[in-house]
Formats: structure tokens, C-alpha cells, sequence
């Protein structure tokens, strides 16, 4: 406390490359943190570059601890909890601005670059990008360069310091690559990690109420890449099956409680050719595993299928994740429904959309049989006014009665709600599958990629002797929609507005450019898990690699490295060549017996061997001479030479 | 040490005392295996230590943390740039180790002090390698030179303040370079046995009796000091001085008393005797006889110093005062 709390300008070199360094590793966290602790980070920033600008005082102790016992509330109070990603950061942003009002040396920017540094790998954990490395390593040097600016003197150049710490970076590379490579990976986590889950993603959510405002996702984003083993299913196959809701109460459409619905798990049977793939899913926080529809076989551990054969994950997806599956097209449900089931699958509330019911039963007596009533309402979608769109009306109470009567217009969900009411009202058993539909395939990756825009929804109905079979109401009213897919569709928007379809055409190509290298480096780089790693080792040449092995190739890499360096070190601070007259002059001063001071000059030692008469007079003025001549003279050949020929003519 | 370890917490008595005892330890054990080095000592890898500082633990706790976390949450960009600071750390390791080894240490004298001053050890280090070596100081046991920067080539004199104590040869048994360069992670020094000693003259008494009363050189009377003869400068005006003396002109124009001062052809000395001191202690009276030397050396006067074994006439100059301190600096030294 008696420590002086004044500034005395001593960190006017080094404090401007710290702040930096804690800019540079904040921002990636600005959108996530609550508006006063960025605010309170940049004030902190600026005041305290300010204060030893102006050589002001540091506040006092009391102050100080009053502020972080605020703060800490506050971080409490936003988010309830202090671990997690986001609590995380926030707390070290805190800590960032509260160790900033004290510091006084140079060692106290050692705490904030630590402080820096975990929030650069927190930002690491919470999303990754293309750019996340480029964004590493920039952090990273200007990390590196503030920490040399710390205890570089007053000579020492910020560019100096710079160029030290890139080159000890790109000695340190190398290291950091072969550990990188060879470094065993682990398939399960040691402890269950708190992901956020406050962050909106976009993607399917696990219930839908056509009729709320329109909130489908126009989002571009990718849901998923595909790359098939060997044939690419029709776009009018590509169904990719999520989860499966059940329950409508009127207005909105759930899934039904594990423990109250339908239990006994449907059995599948394939028929044709399978269809083998892998996906890389990107993070959902859903626990939704989505598959060609009919998912036959999968890789993922810790996933099952639900009894409506939707696959779910142990956990929710916060990370992007690979999985290989195998599906069939042309597929039959087990044939038997329970009592229990069939009553479960018809189940509308009584007395909502009073009109549909009344249709329903109306056409389902003229229908005659079940398949020609889902023909009749079909054709009903496809034949009347009923129009496609992404921006329908909002509707009232009784939705579908508003939709099917009134508004006609509508996507996917409300054509699939529309359908399965009209078909659970007639008695048929009905239910509505959640996913994709379509996929766009990438020219230059050779990959698909499923994008959020693709997300579908249809209905399965249940047929006497046939099972579940899939119906897409949504295809009888836009058949492109299902043959084409919706993709592309943000970029047609673009080039309508320049009247030109050409530059909607180019970006188009470039994204599908861009999206086939981040497919790559998903797949080598963030998705360098066990199973990629053993395949990268065997195709090095390990046989059956295990972490056994990788960890002994790793340490004899690594010290093979690290021997390497030290010869280029030795190398680098190797004395330089030595100059061929200094050579001459040195076998001179051999031969005449006596051996030069420090720091004494060519003409000082002449005059002492002369007085000891070490050499001839003569001699011994000649080799000075033309040492002299050789050394800082003009830069000749002849003085060098003059200098060989006296000191070789000595006896 | 604690400064190298600071902000982090520093070791608990127990350990810092046997941190204390191993570094005694460790320091003995590097002499005997080095044995006594020339004035002109270049430094080998062999004699080159390495260890990591405070904050090289603390980052080596930080990596395997970063490590750890990038294991469970199965993050490779997390995993890349754990990588990175381990490599830097191995790295730093090696170019700190580097950035000593072939400095080449010559001893470049010092100048006597007087007990209880600091004696500044010259110590000049050159870099005879073509890249520059960054952050380089010489230390003894808590006492520090500045950090300097050598450039290829370059060659600077580092200066290691000793506080002194006692008079006679000082030592320097031994003092070590080092440096934290680049990163303060690690701390790599050596250790040098030159064979450096300082002379520290006694203590000059601060409150010394009356130097015994100057003897006029010509002639057997005792007698003012002053000689009248020429005209040597003027003084501020002392009590005691004559009026015969004071400069009326200049105190006219200036409105200050000053004396006239002369010197004479009838030259004045003192005998400064190691016998005729009334104190018994050895120190106090080379002490006092140091501070009369001091003060007689500051006047024009010939002052002569008689010790016990040993005797200076009177004279004066610095090669004089410089004799007599060093007499009194190593009297009776040798048989200590």
C-alpha cells in the first residue's frame, strides 16, 4: 500500500504494444460480451495510456478492489455463472481492465499478456473460422513483439523487436507443427465441457408453429457438407431426416415425450443399393443428427435413433463434427401399428380448425380409400390458388383453417402442418419429419452442401400394408422447390438489383470456391481428430498407430528439431569470417615472438618490437604498413598483397 | 531472486533458505571445476548455466493448462497455438543460452575508494560474433551492473558497484553475467573466478582532534603558519585572521570581507604520527590520520606521515597522498 502510485513514463515504449496485444486478443469476443465490460476495457485502455502519457498517479488500493468486487458482480449478474466460454472471457476482460489500473513495472504486462493470451485461445474455443489462424498467428507475433518490448532497452526499436520475435517465431514453428501432427489426439473429452448456449444459432429448432411471423431461415450458412462414396442421389431423393414431431395442439407442432408416446421402435428394411457418405455437420448445439432419408448404419458413437427413426446425438452438437452413413432410398416400415400408436399419430385437439375437419371428413367419404384421398388433397394443393413463398401472412387463431381458406400462401411448414391435420382429421396416422431437403454440389470440391436455406419440412402418413411412406406436400405446389432446391437464392437477389445476372453468376462461383477450400480445411485441419490422425499416420507408413507411438515420434521429432536449432544458434552467433589481413598480421606477430595487448594498435606493438628488437626494423615497418594500407585503407588488392609478400618474406 | 520471480508469489522461507544453501552449493562447485580464470576470460558453453525463471514456471503451468484444455474441448486451433508457446519456450531456452555464450570478459580496472564508499569494478565485455547480444549486466551476490545491449563487434564496460567496508585489498572472488533475453523465461549466467582485487583506503574519522601544529621548515621557531612573501589568492575572512591582511579594496567594491593569502618562500609542514594520536584503538587512528591526510592534501602545505615500520617526508601532490593512503590503507594487513 505504501508503494508509490505515480507513473513515470518508463512504459511509454513497452504499454503501447501491450494494449495492443489485448485489443487484438479481445475483439474476436466484442459481439459475445455485455456492452459495459468492452466499454470498461477500452476506458481502462485509454485511461491508462493517458495516465503515464501525462505522468499521473494510479488509483488507490481501495478504489481498485471496490471496482473488481463490482465488476465481478456484474460478470455474476449477467451471466449467473462463472464458468463456461463466455463467463470465461468476460472475467478475463475484467481482469484485463482492473490489472491495467495497476500497472506500474514491466513485470506487471507479463500478467496482462498471459491474460491475452487465454483470451486468444478462448476465442479459438468458441468458434473457428477460415481466418481463425491468420488471426492466430497475428495475435500471436504482436503478443510476442510487446512481450520483447517489455525488457528491450532504450536503444531497441519496436521494428527490431519485431523482427526478433518473428524470427523466434519461425524457429519455433517447425516444433509447433510436429507436435501438432504427432501429438496423440483424444475420442473423449476428460470432463463434460460447459459450451454457450445463450447464442443464437440458426438451424432447425425442435418445434414449429406455421401462422407466428415468418422467421424461416433465408441464413446462407452451411448446415452440412457431404461427400458421397460413389453415386450422387437425384435432387428429388435428397431428403436429409431430422427429428419428427408428433404432438400438434392446435397451433403448434412438437415432438412427443419419450415416455408418453409411441415407444416401440419401427423396424426398417432396405431395398436396392445403399448409399454410403460422410457428413460434416457444423455445430448445432442440438443434439439432431441428420441423414440421408433412410439412415441405415452411422459412425457416430453416443447416437441412437429414436423410435420414429430420428438419430440424436448423447449430447448437443457444439462442435463441428464427421460421420460416416450408410442409407437406403427405397425403404419399407414395419407394417403393424399399435392400437395405442395409431390413436397417438391421429390425435387432433377437438373443436381447433373446425373447417379443415369438416373438409377432411368430407373428402376423405368421397376419396373412398386412404391413397386416393392423399391424392385428392394433393391435387387440391396443386390444382387451387395455393402459392409458394418465403413471406406469408402472419395467421390468426385456428391456422390452418386461416391457411388452407384464407391466406393460401405459405412454405413448406404449412403445407406439411396443413396436410397432416387434414390427414389426422380424416383418421389417417400422420407426422410431420423435420431436415433438409436438396443440396448444391460443389464443382470444385466435389462435395454437396447443405445449406440452412434447404430446410424442409414433410409429412409421413401411415398406409394398411405399407407402413410410413413419405409425402412432400410442399411438391405439389412448387415441384422446383424440390427439384431444383432453394439454394443460390441469395445471390439471384443481388444481381436483380444491378439488372445483371453476371456478377450474382461470379460471386456465386467464388463462394463455391471458398466454400470448397474451408470444406478442406475443416476436414485436415479443425477436423484433425483420432480418425484422420490415423489415417495421416498410416499413410506416413506407421503400422497400427497407437498414442504409444505417436508420443515416441513426437519426442525424437522434437529433439531432432531442437538439435537442429542449436546448430543454426551456433551458426548465428558464430564469430564472422575472419579478415584475411588481420590472419597475416596475427602469423607476423607469431614470428616476431610477442604477443599484442589489449587494445593496443598495430603502430604500438611496431614500436615495442622494434625496441625489442623481436625483427629487422625494416620488416617489422613494412608488415605495419602494409597492414595498415590493408586494413583501413582503400579497399585493394595490392596492399593485401604487399602484406603476404612481407610477412611470407620473414625468415 | 525475488525480483526475477515478481508478481508471482516467491518461495516461502524454508525453501528460499535451501535455494539459499544450494545455490552456495552450486556456486563452490563451479569454481572447483572452472578453477581461477585469467583477466581475459571467453565464456564456453560448458560454463554457460540455464535455469527457468519465476514467470518460465509460470508459463510452463499456463501450457500445460492450454494444453489440457485443448485435449478436452478436441480443439486444434487451441492445440496449434499451445504448440507454438511450447516451441517458443524450447526456443527461448536455446537463444538465451546463446546470447552468452563467446562474450569475451576482461577486467578493466578500478579506482580506491574510501571504507564505506562503493568500489566500481570496470569490466569490459565484448562481442566478437556477427549478431548483437541483447540485455546482458553483471551481478554479484544482490548487487547489479546496468543491462546493456552489445553490438557485433562491440565492446562496453560494465561497471559492478561493491559497497566496502573495510580498508586493505578487497576481492572480487567472484561475480557471474547473465541475461534474460528474450523472454524473461528463462535466466541463463556464469560464473567468474578473476583473480580482480580493489584498495579501500580506512575510513575517514569524522570528528578528528586538531592536527598537531605545523612546524616552519626553515629556522627552529614555532611560528604562524602563513609565510608573507608572495601574493597567492584570497579567502573569505576568519576570525583570527589579521587586519593587516584583509583586502580593503575588495571589500570596497565587493562589500565582502576577504583575507589576503600568501605563500611563502618560508615553507611550513606537519608530521602526522601514528604514535602521537591519543586513542588506542589501531582503526580510530588510521582513521583520524586518514582524515588529516585528507584535509592537508586540500591545502598547500607539506604534510609527512610517520607510521610504525614506516615513514613518508613531507611532500605533497597526489603521488604523495596517494602513497600515504595506501600505507595507512594495508597497514599491518599482512600480518592479519
Amino acid at each position: 500500500m505504501a508503494r508509490p502510485r505515480g507513473t513515470d513514463g518508463s512504459l511509454l515504449s513497452s504499454l503501447p504494444w501491450t494494449l495492443g496485444a489485448l485489443a487484438i486478443s479481445v475483439a474476436p469476443h466484442l459481439p459475445y460480451l455485455p456492452i459495459w465490460i468492452s466499454a470498461a476495457f477500452f476506458g481502462c485502455a485509454c485511461w491508462r495510456y493517458m495516465t503515464e502519457k501525462r505522468r499521473r498517479a494510479l488509483p488507490s488500493v481501495w478504489f481498485r478492489a471496490l471496482l473488481a468486487l463490482a465488476c465481478f458482480l456484474g460478470v455474476l449478474a449477467t451471466y449467473s455463472t462463472i464458468s463456461g466460454v463466455g463467463p470465461g472471457s468476460a472475467l478475463l476482460a475484467i481482469m484485463a481492465s482492473l490489472k491495467l489500473l495497476e500497472t506500474r513495472k514491466r513485470r506487471d504486462q507479463f500478467v496482462l499478456l498471459f491474460i491475452s493470451i487465454f483470451l486468444v485461445m478462448s476465442s479459438l474455443l468458441r468458434e473457428q473460422y477460415l481466418w481463425s489462424l491468420p488471426y492466430m498467428i497475428v495475435s500471436t507475433i504482436v503478443i510476442i513483439t510487446a512481450w520483447l518490448r517489455m525488457s528491450a532497452s532504450q536503444s531497441e526499436t519496436a521494428k527490431q523487436s519485431f523482427l526478433t520475435g518473428g524470427r523466434l517465431l519461425l524457429y519455433a514453428a517447425p516444433l509447433a507443427a510436429a507436435m501438432w501432427i504427432f501429438f496423440p489426439r483424444l475420442a473423449v473429452p476428460f470432463w463434460a465441457v460447459p459450451m454457450d448456449t445463450g447464442t443464437a444459432t440458426s438451424g432447425i429448432s425442435d418445434s414449429m408453429s406455421p401462422g407466428d411471423v415468418s422467421k424461416l431461415s433465408m441464413s446462407n450458412a452451411v448446415a452440412f457438407r457431404v461427400t458421397f462414396d460413389d453415386d450422387i442421389p437425384e435432387p428429388r431423393d435428397r431428403y436429409w431426416r431430422g427429428l419428427v414431431l408428433t404432438v400438434f395442439n392446435g397451433r403448434t407442432w412438437s415432438m412427443n415425450d419419450p415416455y408418453e408416446g409411441p415407444r416401440i421402435h419401427e423396424k426398417v428394411s432396405g431395398q436396392g443399393d445403399p448409399i454410403g457418405y460422410q457428413i460434416t455437420l457444423e455445430p448445432t448445439r442440438q443434439p439432431w443428427i441428420f441423414a440421408l432419408d433412410m439412415p441405415w448404419s452411422w459412425s457416430l458413437e453416443k447416437t441412437f435413433m429414436g423410435p420414429q427413426q430420428q438419430l440424436a446425438h448423447a449430447r448437443p452438437i457444439d462442435q463441428r463434427i464427421a460421420y460416416e452413413a450408410v442409407s437406403y432410398l427405397d425403404y419399407r416400415t414395419d407394417v403393424g401399428l399399435t392400437s395405442y400408436a395409431r390413436s397417438w399419430y391421429q390425435r387432433i385437439p377437438d373443436g381447433s380448425n373446425p373447417r379443415t375437419q369438416a373438409l377432411a371428413k368430407q373428402m376423405r367419404s368421397a376419396a373412398g380409400s386412404d391413397t386416393a384421398y392423399i391424392e385428392a388433397v394433393l391435387s387440391k394443393f396443386n390444382q387451387e390458388e395455393y402459392f409458394y413463398t418465403l413471406e406469408p401472412p402472419p395467421l390468426g387463431s385456428n391456422s390452418v383453417d386461416r391457411f388452407l381458406f384464407d391466406t393460401r400462401r405459405g412454405f413448406c411448414e404449412h403445407y406439411a402442418s396443413a396436410f397432416a391435420v387434414m390427414m389426422r382429421a380424416a383418421n389417417v396416422p400422420a407426422r410431420i419429419v423435420l431436415g433438409y431437403q436438396g443440396g448444391e454440389i460443389n464443382p470444385i470440391g466435389g462435395h454437396m452442401i447443405v445449406r440452412q436455406s434447404d430446410a424442409h419440412a414433410w409429412n409421413e402418413v401411415w398406409l394398411e400394408g405399407h407402413g410410413w411412406y413419405r409425402i412432400d406436400p410442399t411438391a405439389a405446389v412448387a415441384p422446383e422447390r424440390i427439384d431444383y432446391g432453394a439454394g443460390g437464392t441469395a445471390f439471384e437477389g443481388l444481381g436483380e438489383a444491378w439488372g445483371l445476372s453476371a456478377p450474382s453468376k461470379l460471386l456465386h462461383e467464388l463462394s463455391l470456391a471458398l466454400d470448397a477450400v474451408n470444406a478442406k480445411w475443416n476436414d485436415w485441419i479443425l477436423g484433425y481428430g483420432p480418425d484422420t490422425q490415423n489415417r495421416f499416420m498410416q499413410w506416413l507408413g506407421m503400422h497400427d498407430p497407437d498414442w504409444q507411438k505417436m508420443m515416441l515420434t513426437m519426442i525424437g521429432l522434437v529433439l531432432g528439431l531442437i538439435a537442429m536449432l542449436s546448430v543454426l544458434l551456433v551458426l548465428r552467433y558464430s564469430p564472422p569470417a575472419k579478415d584475411p589481413a588481420a590472419v597475416l598480421y596475427r602469423r607476423f606477430t607469431k614470428k616476431a615472438g610477442l604477443e599484442p595487448g589489449v587494445g593496443e594498435t598495430a603502430q604500438r606493438f611496431a614500436r615495442r618490437a622494434i625496441e625489442a628488437d623481436a625483427l629487422p626494423t625494416q620488416v617489422i615497418q613494412s608488415v605495419t604498413a602494409a597492414y595498415h594500407d590493408a586494413r583501413y585503407g582503400s579497399a585493394d588488392e595490392s596492399a593485401l598483397a604487399r602484406l603476404r609478400q612481407a610477412v611470407s618474406a620473414i625468415g | 531472486m525475488s525480483s526475477i520471480l515478481w508478481p508471482f508469489p516467491s518461495p516461502v522461507g524454508l525453501l528460499s533458505s535451501l535455494k539459499v544453501g544450494a545455490a552456495t552449493r552450486l556456486r563452490r562447485w563451479a569454481h572447483k571445476r572452472q578453477g581461477t580464470d585469467p583477466a581475459t576470460t571467453r565464456l564456453i558453453p560448458r560454463r554457460v548455466y540455464i535455469l527457468p525463471t519465476g514467470v518460465g514456471i509460470v508459463f510452463g503451468i499456463m501450457t500445460f493448462a492450454m494444453l489440457l484444455g485443448s485435449m478436452n474441448y478436441n480443439n486444434n486451433l487451441s492445440f496449434v497455438l499451445t504448440f507454438i508457446l511450447v516451441g517458443i519456450g524450447f526456443v527461448s531456452m536455446h537463444q538465451c543460452q546463446r546470447n552468452l555464450v563467446g562474450l569475451e570478459l576482461t577486467f578493466a580496472g578500478t579506482a580506491p575508494v574510501f571504507a564505506g564508499q562503493t568500489m566500481r569494478y570496470c569490466i569490459a565485455v565484448t562481442n566478437h560474433s556477427k549478431s548483437a547480444r541483447r540485455g546482458i549486466r553483471l551481478y554479484r551476490e544482490g548487487l547489479q551492473s546496468d543491462i546493456h545491449d552489445l553490438q557485433p563487434g562491440e565492446s562496453k564496460v560494465f561497471i559492478l558497484p561493491v559497497p566496502t567496508d573495510q580498508r586493505g585489498w578487497i576481492s572480487l572472488e567472484r561475480f557471474g553475467i547473465r541475461t534474460l533475453f528474450p523472454f524473461e523465461l528463462f535466466h541463463s549466467w556464469a560464473w567468474l573466478h578473476m583473480d580482480i582485487e580493489g584498495l579501500v583506503f580506512p575510513r575517514p574519522a569524522e570528528r578528528a582532534p586538531e592536527p598537531p601544529p605545523t612546524i616552519v621548515a626553515h629556522g627552529h621557531r614555532q611560528h604562524d603558519a602563513r609565510g608573507e612573501e608572495d601574493f597567492a589568492g584570497l579567502r573569505k575572512y576568519q576570525e583570527g585572521d589579521s587586519p593587516r591582511h584583509v583586502a580593503w579594496k575588495a571589500f570596497a567594491r565587493s562589500g565582502q570581507l576577504l583575507s589576503k593569502q600568501f605563500a611563502g618562500a618560508d615553507t611550513s609542514s606537519q608530521w602526522f604520527d601514528y604514535d602521537d594520536i591519543p586513542v588506542g584503538d589501531v582503526e580510530q587512528r588510521l582513521s583520524i590520520l586518514t582524515r588529516w591526510v585528507i584535509d592537508a592534501d586540500r591545502t598547500l602545505e607539506d604534510y609527512g606521515l610517520r607510521l610504525p615500520g614506516a615513514e613518508f617526508v613531507p611532500a605533497h601532490g597526489e603521488t604523495h597522498r596517494r602513497a600515504c593512503l595506501e600505507a595507512l590503507a594495508l597497514f599491518e594487513t599482512a600480518t592479519e
